[in-house]
C-alpha cells in the first residue's frame, strides 16, 4: 500500500508526456523558431524539414558557410542533414556554397569512437549524394566512390565490433545521442538497403542498451564517459533528452539539445513497443549484466581493447551499477554509484558514490597520443577538474569494485607517493536523511532509497561548492561497503539501520584491503583487492560474462546478435544475416 | 605547423597545419587547416611533393604543399612521423599510434610492418639515407632496426624507454641519434645496429627533436621541455644549454639552416619561432606568434 501511494506521488509530480509524434514536432518546432537569436544550422535544418522559409534558409546557409568554417565532424552532421532536407528548397547559390565547403574545408576526423562515427556517416551520405565526382571535388582528395567505400567499410567494422565486443564509449550520459544520430541518418538516407537495414537494427540495439539501464530516463550504471555536472545531476544529459523523446520519460528538457532534433529530422525512428515496455517497466527488481570494451589503448597494454564487466541492479526506487574498476576509459569514466528515483530530477543530485581522484600522464598516454609534458595541461584546458584532488569524475587504477544485486564493495590500494592519496565520496545536497552511526556505518535516505555506507577508514566531510558534501578519507588502503534497499522494505531508516548492523562484516586493510560481507540479500560477498571477487564462495565468472545478460536482453560475446525479451514477446536482431525476427 | 596558444579541441582553429617560409612572403600557410600535422618529409627526386604525418592520415601535399590528398584510409590514424626511402622510389614509411606502415607504390597500397605483434605504438621512424629498405623506428619501448624494408626487425637498444625522435647524421651515415622520454639521448655509431645511452643530457626530462648542422660537422642541437635548446660542438661528447633570449625552456623543435652556417631555429611552446645566428648562443623572436611548431624542415628551393 505504501509503495503504491508513493508511486502515485512520483508519477504525479510530472505532467504526462504528450505522444511521440507531438514530442517530435515540438522538438523540431523549438529549433525552427528558437527563442534566442541563435539561427544556426539547426534552425535551417528544422525549417527545411517543415518546408518553411526556404529563401531565408538559403541566405543563412550561405552566410554560415563563409570561411573560416570550424567544427570538424560536428560541422559535418548538420550540413549533411541540410543537404538531405533540401529537397529542392535551397537556392542554387546555397547548394553551390554547401558543395564548395565540402571541398575547401577539411574536418579533423578526431580521435574517438563518436568522432569517427559522425565523420564517416556524414562522409558516406555526402559521397552518396554527390556521387561520381573526382578527388579534386573533395577536401580529402578522394573521389566520391573512394569516400563511399572507405566510409562504408569503417561503419560496417564499427557495427561488427559493437555487436561482438561492445562499444568503447559505452553507455554515455552525453554521447548516446552522438551514436543514435548517425544511425538515424543512415536509416533514413542511405540508398543501400543493407546499410539502411543495419542502421535501423543498430538503433534498436543502442536504444535497447539504454532502455534496460535507465531509471525514469536517467542513464544509470557505470559510464564510459560523463561529465562533472552529469555525474551528480544524473538526468542532465542528452540521454535524458532521448528518454523523453523516445519514451516520454522524465521532464521535458529545456532547452532541448540538438542531437534528438537531428535524430528526429532524419529517420524519426520510433523504437518498437517492446523497447518501450523495457524502458518503462520497473515493477520488479532485476540485475542486468553487460560486457563492453575499453577505448583504444595505444600504449602499455598488449591488447588494444580490454574487457569491461558491468553489473546494474534496477528497481523502481533506485539503481545500483558498477564496472570492475580500474582505468577503463580516460578522464571521464564513472565506475559505480547508487542513483535513486525522484519525482522531478531537475537540479537534483540523486546519487551516491566514492572514487579515487586519479590523474596521470600514464592514463593519457595509454589512450591518447599526447606528448609527455603537455598532455595534462591540454586536457585540463577543456576538462578543468581532471587534475583536481577534489574531483568526482574519472576512474583509477587503484580502485577495484564488486557488485552483487544492490550491494557494492569498492576497495582502494593507493601506492605511496600517488598524486592524490585519498578517496572522495559524494554526499548529495538532496539526501532526505543522513545519519552517522557510532558503529561506523552511515545511513542515507534519498527519496525511497535507503543506502548504508561503511567506510573502512576514518573520514571527514567537506562542503562542495554548489551544495552537498565530499567524504574525504586520506588513507592509502581504503574501501567502502554499500548496501541499498527500498524504503518499502523497512518501517524507516532506524529499522534499516538495525537490519544492516546485524549483517556480518569482516574486513582488514593490510597488506591490501579485504572484505567479507553478508549482504542484506543473504549472499556472502568476499573481496580482496587484486583478487577475483566471490559470491557465496564462487568466483565471479568473468570468462563467461555476457555481452548482454538479464531478464530483458541476451547476447553472447562475438555473437553479432541480440535477443530482446519482455514477457512472452521476443525480438531478435541478427547482424550476421541482417534480420529482425 | 602550429596551433595557437590555449587552443582546445572543438574550438575554432586559427590557421594550423603546414607553413612554408619564403624570402618574399615570410611564413604562409599551405593547404588545409589541420590541428595535427606532426612531421613531414619529401622524396629528393621530387621535393615539391611533401608527405605529412597528420591526424587524418598520411597526406600527400603536392605543388609545394598546396594540393593535399589523404592517402590512407580508416585503418590508420594520428600519424606521428614519416620518412621517405630516398633509395626506393615510392616507398614511404610512417609511424602512428597503431604501429608502423609502409607504402611501396607511392600511396596506392599499404602494408603493416610493425616491429612487434603487440605494443605497436610508434613515435618515430627514419630511413637510412644510404641504403634502401634500411630503417630504425621507436615507440613505447626501445629502438628497432630493419634491413629488409620492415619485414624483419631486431631490437637495437633503448629498451624500457619511450622513443621520441630519431635522426641520422648527414655527415656520417653510421652516426644515428635518438631522444627519449626521461632517458636522455641514445647514440649509435654502427649505423643503427646498436644504440647506447650517452651521458646525462636530457635525462629525467623529455627531448623532442634532434638537428645535425649540415654546414658544420660535429655540431648537433637537441631540444625538449626543461633543457630548452642543448648544443654540442664535438659530435655529442659534451653538451651546453643555450637558451639566452628564449622566454621558456619548453622547446618542441630545432632546425639548422643548411644555407647559413650557425643559423638555428627553435620553436618555443605557445610563444613563437626563435632564431639564433650563433648556433643558439643568443636568440631573437622571429615569427609565428603564439604557435606550437611541432617539427621544422628545410626544403630545397624548388619545393618552396
Amino acid at each position: 500500500m505504501r509503495a503504491l501511494a508513493l508511486l502515485f506521488l512520483s508519477a504525479g509530480a510530472l505532467a504526462a508526456a504528450p505522444p511521440f509524434e507531438v514530442r517530435v514536432r515540438e522538438l523540431i518546432d523549438y529549433y525552427a523558431h528558437p527563442k534566442r537569436d541563435d539561427f544556426g544550422y539547426a534552425t535551417i535544418a528544422a525549417r527545411l524539414k517543415l518546408g518553411q522559409d526556404p529563401a531565408w534558409c538559403s541566405r543563412r546557409l550561405i552566410e554560415l558557410l563563409k570561411p573560416p568554417i570550424h567544427g570538424d565532424m560536428f560541422w559535418m552532421f548538420p550540413t549533411t542533414a541540410i543537404a538531405y532536407l533540401d529537397r529542392g528548397q535551397l537556392s542554387e547559390e546555397a547548394r553551390r556554397a554547401l558543395r564548395e565547403a565540402w571541398r575547401t574545408y577539411m574536418p579533423f576526423r578526431g580521435d574517438t569512437e563518436n568522432h569517427w562515427l559522425l565523420y564517416y556517416t556524414s562522409l558516406y551520405l555526402m559521397a552518396q549524394l554527390w556521387g561520381g565526382e573526382p578527388g579534386e571535388r573533395w577536401f580529402n582528395g578522394k573521389s566520391s566512390e573512394e569516400n563511399l567505400r572507405e566510409a562504408a567499410a569503417w561503419i560496417d567494422s564499427w557495427m561488427r565490433l559493437t555487436t561482438r565486443r561492445g562499444q568503447g564509449e559505452y553507455d554515455c550520459t552525453h554521447y548516446l545521442g552522438v551514436f543514435l544520430l548517425p544511425m538515424s541518418y543512415l536509416a533514413a538516407w542511405a540508398e543501400d538497403p543493407v546499410m539502411r537495414k543495419r542502421a535501423e537494427m543498430m538503433l534498436d540495439y543502442l536504444i535497447a542498451d539504454y532502455a534496460v539501464e535507465n531509471l525514469d530516463g536517467i542513464y544509470v550504471g557505470s559510464h564510459a564517459r560523463t561529465d562533472d555536472k552529469m555525474v551528480v545531476e544524473k538526468w542532465h544529459g542528452i540521454a535524458g533528452d532521448f528518454g523523453y523523446l523516445l519514451f516520454g520519460l522524465g521532464p521535458k528538457p529545456e532547452p532541448m539539445s540538438g542531437y534528438p532534433m537531428y535524430y528526429s529530422l532524419a529517420s524519426t525512428y520510433r523504437p518498437p513497443a517492446i523497447l518501450e515496455r523495457i524502458a518503462t517497466d520497473r515493477s520488479a527488481p532485476y540485475t542486468h549484466y553487460e560486457r563492453k570494451r575499453t577505448r583504444n589503448r595505444w600504449r602499455f597494454h598488449d591488447e588494444l581493447h580490454g574487457p569491461v564487466y558491468k553489473t546494474t541492479y534496477l528497481r523502481r526506487e533506485y539503481a545500483v551499477g558498477s564496472d570492475q574498476g580500474g582505468i577503463l576509459q580516460p578522464i571521464q569514466q564513472h565506475s559505480w554509484d547508487v542513483t535513486w528515483a525522484v519525482p522531478d530530477p531537475r537540479g537534483v543530485h540523486n546519487t551516491f558514490f566514492t572514487m579515487h581522484p586519479y590523474s596521470s600522464l600514464y592514463e593519457l598516454e595509454t589512450y591518447f597520443s599526447f606528448g609527455p609534458d603537455f598532455g595534462v595541461e591540454e586536457v585540463v584546458r577543456s576538462k578543468r577538474t581532471y587534475d583536481s584532488p577534489d574531483k568526482l569524475l574519472g576512474g583509477s587504477p587503484f580502485e577495484k569494485i564488486m557488485q552483487d544485486e544492490d550491494t557494492v564493495v569498492a576497495l582502494y590500494a593507493i601506492p605511496p607517493l600517488t598524486r592524490f592519496p585519498h578517496i572522495n565520496g559524494f554526499l548529495s545536497k538532496d539526501l532526505d536523511e543522513f545519519v552517522e552511526d557510532p558503529s561506523g556505518w552511515i545511513f542515507l535516505r534519498g527519496n525511497q532509497a535507503l543506502i548504508a555506507v561503511r567506510p573502512l577508514q576514518r573520514y571527514t566531510l567537506k562542503p562542495i561548492p554548489g551544495g552537498g558534501r565530499r567524504l574525504f578519507s586520506p588513507y592509502l588502503n581504503n574501501g567502502v561497503v554499500v548496501q541499498a534497499a527500498a524504503a518499502s522494505e523497512f518501517a524507516g531508516l532506524e529499522a534499516f539501520r538495525k537490519a544492516i548492523l546485524v549483517l556480518e562484516l569482516d574486513y582488514r586493510l593490510e597488506p591490501v584491503p579485504s572484505v567479507s560481507f553478508r549482504s542484506l540479500r543473504g549472499r556472502r560477498l568476499e573481496f580482496t583487492y587484486g583478487e577475483r571477487p566471490r559470491v557465496d564462495g564462487r568466483p565471479l565468472d568473468y570468462e563467461n560474462w555476457p555481452l548482454f545478460g538479464g531478464p530483458f536482453l541476451e547476447a553472447a560475446v562475438d555473437s553479432e546478435q541480440l535477443l530482446i525479451k519482455y514477457g512472452s514477446e521476443r525480438r531478435k536482431l541478427d547482424f550476421r544475416r541482417n534480420t529482425v525476427e | 605547423m602550429r596551433v595557437q596558444r590555449n587552443w582546445v579541441g572543438g574550438l575554432p582553429l586559427k590557421p594550423s597545419g603546414l607553413f612554408v617560409e619564403s624570402p618574399v612572403e615570410g611564413f604562409k600557410q599551405r593547404g588545409f587547416n589541420h590541428p595535427l600535422v606532426l612531421a613531414l618529409d619529401y622524396d629528393p627526386r621530387d621535393p615539391s611533393t611533401l608527405y605529412l604525418a597528420a591526424g587524418n592520415g598520411l597526406i600527400r601535399a603536392a605543388d609545394g604543399g598546396r594540393r593535399w590528398k589523404i592517402l590512407t584510409d580508416h585503418q590508420v590514424t594520428e600519424l606521428r612521423d614519416v620518412s621517405v626511402d630516398a633509395n626506393a622510389p615510392g616507398t614511404i614509411y610512417f609511424a602512428h599510434v597503431g604501429g608502423l606502415h609502409v607504402t611501396r607504390d607511392g600511396g596506392a597500397t599499404f602494408e603493416q610492418v610493425h616491429p612487434l605483434p603487440r605494443r605497436r605504438y610508434t613515435e618515430s621512424v627514419r630511413v637510412d639515407r644510404t641504403r634502401a629498405g634500411r630503417l630504425v623506428c621507436g615507440g613505447e619501448s626501445g629502438l628497432y632496426l630493419s634491413e629488409d624494408g620492415g619485414r624483419s626487425w631486431r631490437l637495437a637498444g633503448g629498451a624500457g624507454f619511450q622513443i621520441m625522435y630519431i635522426q641520422q647524421s648527414p655527415h656520417d651515415a653510421d652516426h644515428w641519434l635518438a631522444v627519449t622520454q626521461l632517458g636522455g639521448l641514445l647514440v649509435s655509431t654502427d649505423s643503427g645496429r646498436t644504440f647506447e645511452h650517452s651521458g646525462k643530457v636530457g635525462v629525467g626530462r623529455n627531448l623532442y627533436d634532434i638537428a645535425f648542422d649540415p654546414t658544420t660537422p660535429g655540431r648537433i642541437a637537441l631540444c625538449g621541455w626543461g633543457p630548452g635548446v642543448v648544443v654540442s660542438e664535438d659530435n655529442g661528447k659534451t653538451w651546453e644549454e643555450r637558451n639566452q633570449g628564449l622566454p621558456l625552456r619548453d622547446v618542441w623543435s630545432v632546425a639548422f639552416d643548411p644555407d647559413r652556417p650557425g643559423r638555428l631555429m627553435a620553436s618555443v611552446h605557445e610563444e613563437a619561432l626563435y632564431v639564433s645566428e650563433d648556433a643558439g648562443r643568443t636568440w631573437r623572436r622571429y615569427a609565428l606568434e603564439e604557435s606550437v611548431v611541432f617539427r621544422m624542415k628545410f626544403l630545397p628551393e624548388v619545393a618552396r
